[in-house]
């Protein structure tokens, strides 16, 4: 079963004559452990689509089911707890909470999700390690590098044991060997700890490190194109057909 | 709730200046409320002080309700009474002493600055309390001119056993002769001097009368006991009353109305600090849009981030409660200890040192985190609605004007209207709501006036600055965030209003009083007792000194005031019995009501009445009406023939009647106050001379000056004033202060604006220059909003004040206008200096690159 | 050209057989899979040089003609042609490329569709970056940063080809208006079969 899996996913933003449809119809589906990248010009909807997939922004019509559950018509609270649950999230400008440390940032989510402070602190600790920042985990993002603060990013997205990370063009602030170092990071992500993910860029050379590549223009699905075949043979997705060009 | 103190505490401490500023507003406010309500207990005590020592081993005091003496075959009455085993009949008196009046030394006020005169049969003072010599003997009965004292009271005398001890009475001065000497007074309260009855009905001049029973009960039981009471109560009647004495009840009254004042002073800053917390709030979370937004991205409620918020501003209202309470204990202290030798010297009181008082402090505290919690709650509920898209999304729009002009403007000016509309009513309840709609009306309209104001005020500073853009820059600037615009100019706002606020009350008060001080105290010569308006403490005069002056060589006219407590239902006032063609010609009162020389007339015709605005609106009376005094044969009907009052007794309830009503309702003779006036071409200094005289066996009469009593009348006022004016600046700076925060946050947030401003070639000067403009526009915003709320809530005050019965003319306080407008700006100035020298010193590259 | 004045520079680091020199080279060409070179052809090529006076032959060893036994040198004439070759650029080579010969026949015959001929150029690309990147993130930069450099140089160019091509396909429509180039009709000669 996909990880993510969105059915005829429409938006449309503002009503009436004014309205702009960001995605039109929309159907991709991702498994576990796969790493999607997700191109298209700018205005292609490629943000929303990712929006969507994390329960940021409302739905206009379809669907986006999360491991089976449909995000559609969720009460805020539910959603909430999905979201610290299954999904986590980087984004193009770190998002780090300024007043806390490295460890601290990574250890928020399970905070809020009720683990005990102590567990919290030795779990974001074993994942900042992981992710090689364990000199640096008791800085502020102030102290950190750009490349440094993705990472702590990358270890708060992955503290929870979401099965799904999603990423905004996570290199988008980041000079070329920095963004190289956290597009490999997020390959390891999905196939070293078997997270999907999928991950909004414009940067072809940090979207060729995905498995998978789905081009969107206009709100739609214009391409796809496979990088590397499905490791655990699970050759579904990789035969899927591809949606007919506009 | 971890997470949450910590992120509360971290950011709290990212941001000292702002924290320290906010923990001072609230601190303030708190520091009001603790510190002045825990010096009113101070008081208090000092005078349960005096009773509880009187009533020390009784277990009841009867009294006549309206203190006065009454006959002594009232005892054999209380003796009769089911359940009593004891009475005794006593004839006790206060006597005030001036400050010199031990060791002749005005600049060092005596230790002792009142003594007890306490007549009784000997063997009955015997038979209620144990008098353990330690010199000498006690009193017996028939001894003439003898009097038993404690050593410390002939300490401070400097006198011994068998030397004389001189006490001033209403007959001049006494001499008695120490015949024994207890041992050194340990109960609070005023030392004792105990003569027999006779010589206390002597000394006193009232013969064959007591003013004090005192009981002891057949059982300690207390249904019995309560039983007895009650017999006592239908012995005697309504005219008496049974339980603690009540010493000064119309100085509490008057120190109580201070203190009410300077609540309502800490109320205000408590609101100023809610309000200064409020805009902190709104502006930490507009800044922290993002930092929210990431929050609930990965997976906290909108109850977390509200939690956040509130327990931020939880932190900030204990911090600063705390700190307000360590300050309001210190200006507790401070206070009395300040005001204590006035005290000492003018009422004759040792006030004690405020404690720390745990309900107050616990009152106080909760008021401070409520006001701190309460202002957060709007900021926090807005916090909760900030979406995870706001995480990734770094620009929030403009406000559209349609917005700017919806619900809340429209509110804002019905509320407005509503504010002026409450001063027609002329009703001190829907005043006061008025001044609250008036500033939440001005706090609502004000973001769509920002924008008309500040085009307004940018072409006055495009004039100043033609030669460059900044104005326009700088006008711009404001007119894009209307509503942080407001929010800054409305603290301005919010400083200047109270500053002209009470500059036009406290003008107002200033010159009400000072022309009834003129027309009360016109005379040429004032003999003033120690403690002026609480007349019950001062021992005056007979009759017989009043005639003496009028006898004195050059003297045109004597007029003299006569003091009796009483109560109206329950509100305790004074009595003061006038002799209206002398009290005229020397002094006079100033009239609201009813026509002056009529109503003089008629209370020298009957049993009529002039009361001043304090009682009349205290006790709803109205012109012609009927007020029930209390006087010592129970209550006696007066019917009201004018609404006036006098300088000296403005702050009191009280009633005017005709010195002949005041000997027979109330037994009282004594001249408290003269006022002398002098012929045409008399000769001052011969009859200064003869006045010093005379007074030379009533040292409690002091000479002065009617000028001259003016003269240190205006200083005392000037004083004051000083003092509330420096109170008031303290209470607007953080305000004002709190405007550096806000354009500070501005710069902040244009980082990116300013360091293209320089790219494109504005030099450092310039950018100051844009910054300083768009503060000096906020301030003219805010002094232009505080001018008109201050006049407005001024105005309201003075008419409010009238309402509660000091009518007062409305002063325009022009000077103050001056001083604000200035203030105003300077301040606008002085807030933009250090954002605008942040925004001048970023370096273009960082500033560029800034997200 | 390249090959040619690569074993001037390796014979001027030391004199060296004809296989070690092939060797030498496919080495630093990124490997035997990257440039391929056969021994005849570095024989050729030595002999070429050999003529031009460029490198001299120093058979130390005597034992006859074997031609893997012999040892080149470089001589002082071939050390000047290095130098030369050191001081001129080097000309890029970018404007015969199979791809876009392939695009425009496919406009111009109207037999293949351009989009999909498109998409299928930009999977390609993407899969051959995807292996580079791979390749590339698999050497460490401390010891192998001669091959990584090299890997570098193929990931760039392949992100400009991705560029291009989003370029060409953001354009195509105008293209498909536009007249394609076309032989300028001369004045004499047969007369065109079309129109």
């Amino acid at each position: 079963m996909p990880i993510v899996e969105t059915q005829n996913l429409s938006k449309i933003y503002g009503a009436g004559e004014v309205a702009v449809t960001a995605l039109d119809h929309v159907s991709i589906s991702v498994e576990a452990g796969e790493f999607v990248a997700i191109m298209g010009p700018s205005g292609c909807g490629k943000s929303t689509l990712l929006h969507l997939l994390g329960g940021l922004d409302s739905v206009s019509d379809g669907s986006v089911l999360i491991d089976g559950q449909n995000l559609a018509g969720m009460k805020d609270d539910d959603l909430t707890r999905l979201r610290r649950r299954k999904i986590g999230f980087i984004f193009q400008f770190f998002n780090l909470i300024p007043v806390l440390t490295a460890q601290e940032n990574v250890a928020l989510p399970i905070t809020l999700d009720g683990v005990k402070p102590a567990e919290a602190r030795a779990r974001a600790a074993e994942w900042l390690t992981r992710l090689d920042m364990a000199e640096r985990m008791h800085h502020r993002p102030d102290q950190l590098s750009g490349g440094q603060q993705q990472r702590v990013a990358i270890a708060r997205a992955l503290v929870a044991d979401p099965d799904l990370i999603l990423a905004d063009e996570p290199t988008g602030n980041l000079d070329t060997r920095a963004g190289d170092e956290i597009a490999e990071t997020l390959r390891q992500v999905s196939q070293q700890w078997g997270r999907a993910v999928v991950m909004v860029t414009h940067d072809p050379r940090i979207a060729a490190y995905a498995d998978r590549i789905i081009f969107l223009k206009d709100g739609k699905v214009n391409d796809q194109t496979i990088l590397a075949p499905r490791r655990n043979g699970d050759a579904a997705t990789a035969a899927a057909p591809l949606q007919a060009p506009a | 709730m971890n997470m949450q103190l910590t992120l509360a505490s971290r950011y709290l401490l990212g941001r000292k200046l702002r924290t320290a500023l906010t923990v001072l507003a609230i601190a303030f406010g708190v520091l009001l409320i603790y510190g002045l309500n825990s010096i009113m207990p101070s008081f208090q005590q000092a005078f349960q002080a005096n009773a509880m020592a009187l009533a020390s081993q009784v277990d009841a005091s009867i009294t006549n309700r309206a203190g006065a003496a009454f006959p002594a075959a009232t005892l054999a009455r209380v003796t009769a009474i089911d359940g009593v085993r004891t009475a005794i009949g006593t004839l006790e008196r206060s006597l005030g002493l001036p400050a010199d009046f031990f060791d002749h030394d005005p600049a060092t006020p005596d230790r002792v600055a009142a003594v007890t005169l306490m007549g009784g049969e000997p063997a009955a003072l015997r038979s209620m309390a144990t008098y353990p010599l330690e010199e000498g003997r006690f009193l017996e009965a028939g001894d003439a001119d003898a009097v038993v004292i404690t050593r410390s009271l002939a300490e401070a005398a400097g006198v011994g056993l068998g030397d004389t001890l001189r006490l001033p009475t209403t007959g001049g001065l006494a001499a008695l002769t120490v015949v024994g000497l207890l041992p050194q007074r340990l109960l609070p309260g005023n030392e004792e001097a105990l003569v027999t009855l006779g010589e206390a009905q002597r000394l006193l001049d009232l013969p064959g009368q007591i003013n004090v029973i005192e009981v002891n009960f057949d059982s300690a039981e207390k249904a019995r006991r309560d039983q007895i009471e009650a017999n006592i109560r239908a012995a005697l009647g309504p005219g008496f009353t049974i339980g603690v004495l009540q010493a000064g009840a119309e100085l509490l009254n008057s120190i109580e109305m201070g203190q009410q004042m300077m609540n309502l002073l800490g109320i205000l800053g408590l609101l100023m600090g809610g309000f200064i917390i409020l805009n902190t709030f709104r502006t930490v979370v507009a800044e922290r849009r993002r930092d929210i937004g990431l929050l609930r991205a990965v997976g906290a409620s909108r109850r977390t981030v509200t939690g956040l918020i509130l327990v931020e501003s939880l932190l900030l209202g204990a911090l600063g409660s705390v700190i307000g309470l360590a300050l309001g204990f210190g200006l507790a202290r401070l206070v009395t200890s300040a005001l204590a030798p006035m005290y000492g010297q003018f009422l004759n009181l040792q006030i004690p040192l405020p404690g720390f008082m745990p309900g107050l402090a616990l009152a106080a505290v909760g008021a401070g985190v409520g006001v701190t919690v309460l202002a957060s709650l709007l900021p926090a509920r807005a916090a909760s609605r900030v979406t995870p898209l706001e995480a990734l999304r770094p620009a929030i729009g403009p406000a559209s004007l349609r917005k700017l002009t919806g619900v809340g403007f429209w509110s804002g000016v019905l509320m407005l209207a509503l504010a002026v509309a409450a001063l027609l009513t002329r009703s001190a309840t829907w005043l006061s709501l008025g001044s609250l709609l008036f500033v939440l009306g001005l706090l609502l309209v004000s973001p769509a006036l920002v924008t008309p104001i500040a085009a307004l005020f940018g072409r006055l500073a495009a004039l100043l600055f033609a030669r460059d853009g900044t104005a326009q820059l700088a006008e711009g600037n404001l007119e894009r965030q209307p509503s942080r615009a407001a929010l800054t100019a409305s603290t301005t706002m919010i400083g200047l209003a109270i500053l002209v606020m009470s500059a036009g009350m406290i003008s107002s008060i200033s010159i009400t009083f000072q022309r009834m001080l003129r027309t009360s105290l016109g005379s040429d010569y004032l003999l003033v007792p120690p403690a002026v308006a609480t007349w019950g403490l001062s021992v005056g005069a007979n009759p017989a000194l009043a005639e003496e002056l009028r006898a004195v060589d050059g003297v045109q006219v004597v007029s003299t005031l006569r003091f009796a407590g009483s109560q109206v239902g329950d509100l305790p006032i004074s009595v003061l019995g006038i002799d209206p063609p002398a009290y005229e010609q020397t002094s006079g009162l100033t009239f609201d009501q009813g026509d002056p020389a009529a109503a003089y007339a008629q209370i020298n015709a009957g049993r009529s009445v002039i009361v001043n605005g304090l009682l009349a609106s205290g006790a709803g009376l109205k012109l012609g009406g009927t007020v029930n005094l209390l006087t010592a044969t129970g209550e006696t009907p007066y019917t009201v023939v004018g609404i006036g009052g006098d300088y000296l007794n403005a702050k009191l309830p009280t009633a005017y009647i005709s010195q002949a009503n005041i000997a027979a309702d109330f037994g009282r003779r004594e001249d408290v106050f003269y006022q002398i006036n002098l012929k045409q071409g008399a000769d001052p200094a011969a009859a200064e001379a003869a006045f010093k005289r005379l007074l030379q066996p009533y040292p409690q009469f002091k000479l002065v000056a009617g000028q001259a009593y003016i003269d240190q009348n205006l200083a005392l006022f000037d004083a004051m004033f000083a003092g509330l004016y420096a109170m008031l600046i303290f209470l607007a700076i953080p305000s004002l202060i709190a405007m550096v925060n806000t354009l500070a946050i501005g710069v902040i947030e244009r980082r990116r604006e300013i360091g293209m401003l320089r790219a494109v070639g504005a030099t450092r000067r310039q950018v100051r220059r844009v910054i300083v403009v768009e503060a000096l526009i906020l301030a003219a915003i805010g002094v232009a909003f505080g001018l008109l709320a201050g006049l407005y809530l001024g105005y309201m005050a003075v008419v409010a004040l009238s309402a509660y019965g000091f009518s007062m003319d409305y002063a325009f306080p022009g000077s103050a206008i001056v001083v604000a407008i200035a203030a105003g700006l300077l301040f606008g100035v002085i807030a933009a200096l250090i954002p605008a020298r942040q925004a001048a010193g970023l370096p273009i590259v960082s500033a560029l690159r800034f997200e | 050209m390249s090959v040619r004045n690569a074993f001037l520079g390796l014979l001027a680091q030391k004199p060296r057989h004809g296989y070690e020199l092939r060797a030498a080279f496919e080495a630093i060409a990124g490997g035997g899979v990257n440039w391929d070179v056969k021994p005849a052809q570095v024989y050729a090529t030595l002999d070429r040089l050999a003529e031009a006076g460029l490198v001299v032959c120093t058979s130390d060893l005597g034992e006859g003609d074997e031609p893997g036994r012999r040892v080149y040198a470089l001589t002082e004439a071939g050390l000047a042609a290095l130098r030369q070759w050191f001081d001129e650029g080097v000309e890029p080579e970018h404007q015969r490329d199979e791809f876009y010969i392939k695009l425009m026949v496919a406009l111009a015959s109207g037999a293949g569709d351009p989009h999909r001929i498109l998409r299928t150029q930009r999977g390609l690309i993407y899969q051959r970056l995807h292996g580079l990147t791979t390749q590339r993130n698999a050497l460490d930069a401390r010891v192998a940063l001669a091959q990584v450099l090299l890997l570098d140089k193929a990931i760039m160019h392949l992100e400009a080809d991705l560029r291009w091509l989003e370029f060409v396909e953001a354009r195509l429509g105008d293209i498909q208006r536009q007249p394609l180039p076309a032989p300028q009709v001369r004045a004499r000669g047969r007369p065109k079969k079309g129109s």
